[in-house]
């Protein structure tokens, strides 16, 4: 068997050369590009933000989040005491690490409560349309992006990147809260409806 | 599994932070490096040339305009990829290219495992494509990320908001379909088509 023969599919496909647009796109995408802090946000175009603000109190109150963590302490060394200095020093690194470790939990089970709310409530939930179609789909983007950096070995404990992706779902269950309120307004109706 | 993805491009750091700032010239850098990168993903996902182009302006677009949210704790072609795919899925959504074979209970990448050499190991490239043009969109999308970009099954099922179960059984059936094409005398398992949208939310 010759070394062809091994040849395995990944390694057949990579081989295949990489395609090129047909023309000079970068002219044509350069006149597209403005200055990012001109041009608003999808979220800021889409979200209705007023009707965001009121859903979103809604969705908390069935999500019932954990309760808002301490902001985390900075830790400072006292130098001026060498000895008093590196045990304060050592006190707040601990209180710190603990601190962090448990904002992140919380982060973390937010994130998922609200994972799975999104879940449960997809399936009872009228289709999104137009414009909360297009909020939604953006935020879910979003989400993926942040979920991009949280794969990094590195930072998966990061605490602002799990308060982004949780501020991201909230966005997202305001939205969906939205639909699945009037979902559940369409039944109630169907069902007491007196012909 | 190790991927050896064309995307894989270290840029320097200032140049990043350029981007990020919103310097149109050192975004032209980044584009001149992944141009072909993303064009070819969003071709061999789509299957159309002009689809695809869409998508790199799009992508790119949304790349300069999202810069500044890049943190840096990830690699910024593995973020870039991530806007890619999302393009080039939102277009198959809209496009309803998921025309998809019926899950397989039980199939799963090793069921066409033989001790024959693989068909594509010794076809060229013009067949290879030839071959892969004829796959459905979605399952040559599953193909294509697991093989070339090394995404994971559980990551392409949560881009595409399936099932893990349903990213191998769309490798299995291209795995299977390419064998077919390639190589006819293998024979190909049957497939039902059914019309398959991903839920859009």
């Amino acid at each position: 068997m010759s070394a062809a023969d091994n040849l395995t599919l990944g390694e057949a496909l990579r081989r295949l050369p990489q395609a090129a647009p047909p023309g000079d796109e970068w002219t044509l995408l350069r006149e597209r590009l403005r200055p990012a802090s001109a041009r608003p946000s999808a979220l800021r175009r889409y979200a209705l933000p007023a009707a965001l603000a009121a859903a979103l109190a809604g969705a908390f109150v069935i999500l019932r989040p954990a309760p808002a963590p301490a902001p985390a302490t900075v830790a400072h060394v006292e130098a001026s005491s060498s000895t008093n200095g590196t045990a304060t020093a050592q006190i707040h690194n601990a209180q710190n690490a603990a601190n962090h470790d448990e904002r992140l939990a919380q982060l973390q089970q937010h994130s998922q409560a609200l994972e799975r709310w999104l879940r449960e409530t997809g399936r009872d939930a009228s289709p999104l349309q137009g414009q909360d179609l297009a909020a939604a789909a953006e935020i879910e983007n979003l989400i993926g992006l942040v979920d991009v950096e949280l794969a990094a070995p590195r930072q998966t404990r990061a605490p602002a990147l799990w308060q982004r992706r949780v501020g991201l779902l909230e966005d997202l269950a305001a939205l969906r809260y939205s639909s699945y309120r009037l979902a559940a307004g369409s039944q109630l109706t169907a069902s007491t409806r007196i012909d | 599994m190790v991927s050896t993805s064309a995307f894989q491009i270290d840029l320097p750091q200032a140049l990043i932070e350029r981007v990020r700032r919103g310097d149109a010239i050192a975004f032209e850098q980044v584009y001149r490096c992944f141009e072909r990168p993303l064009y070819t993903l969003a071709l061999r996902m789509l299957g159309d040339a002009e689809a695809a182009r869409d998508t790199l302006h799009d992508a790119m677009l949304k790349a300069y305009q999202r810069a500044n949210q890049f943190r840096g704790d990830a690699p910024f072609w593995a973020w870039l990829r991530q806007i890619a795919l999302n393009e080039a899925l939102m277009r198959l959504r809209v496009g309803e290219r998921f025309m998809v074979s019926m899950e397989s209970a039980g199939l799963d990448a090793d069921a066409f495992a033989d001790d024959a050499p693989a068909p594509w190991a010794h076809a060229d490239s013009a067949a290879l494509e030839h071959a892969l043009a004829q796959l459905p969109a979605i399952t040559r999308s599953v193909l294509w990320l697991y093989h070339v970009e090394g995404y994971t099954h559980p990551e392409i099922a949560a881009a595409m908001r399936k099932t893990t179960s349903f990213s191998k059984s769309q490798l299995a059936r291209g795995i299977a379909r390419l064998r077919a094409i390639l190589d006819p005398e293998t024979p190909e398992p049957e497939a039902e088509v059914e019309s398959c949208p991903l839920p859009t939310t």
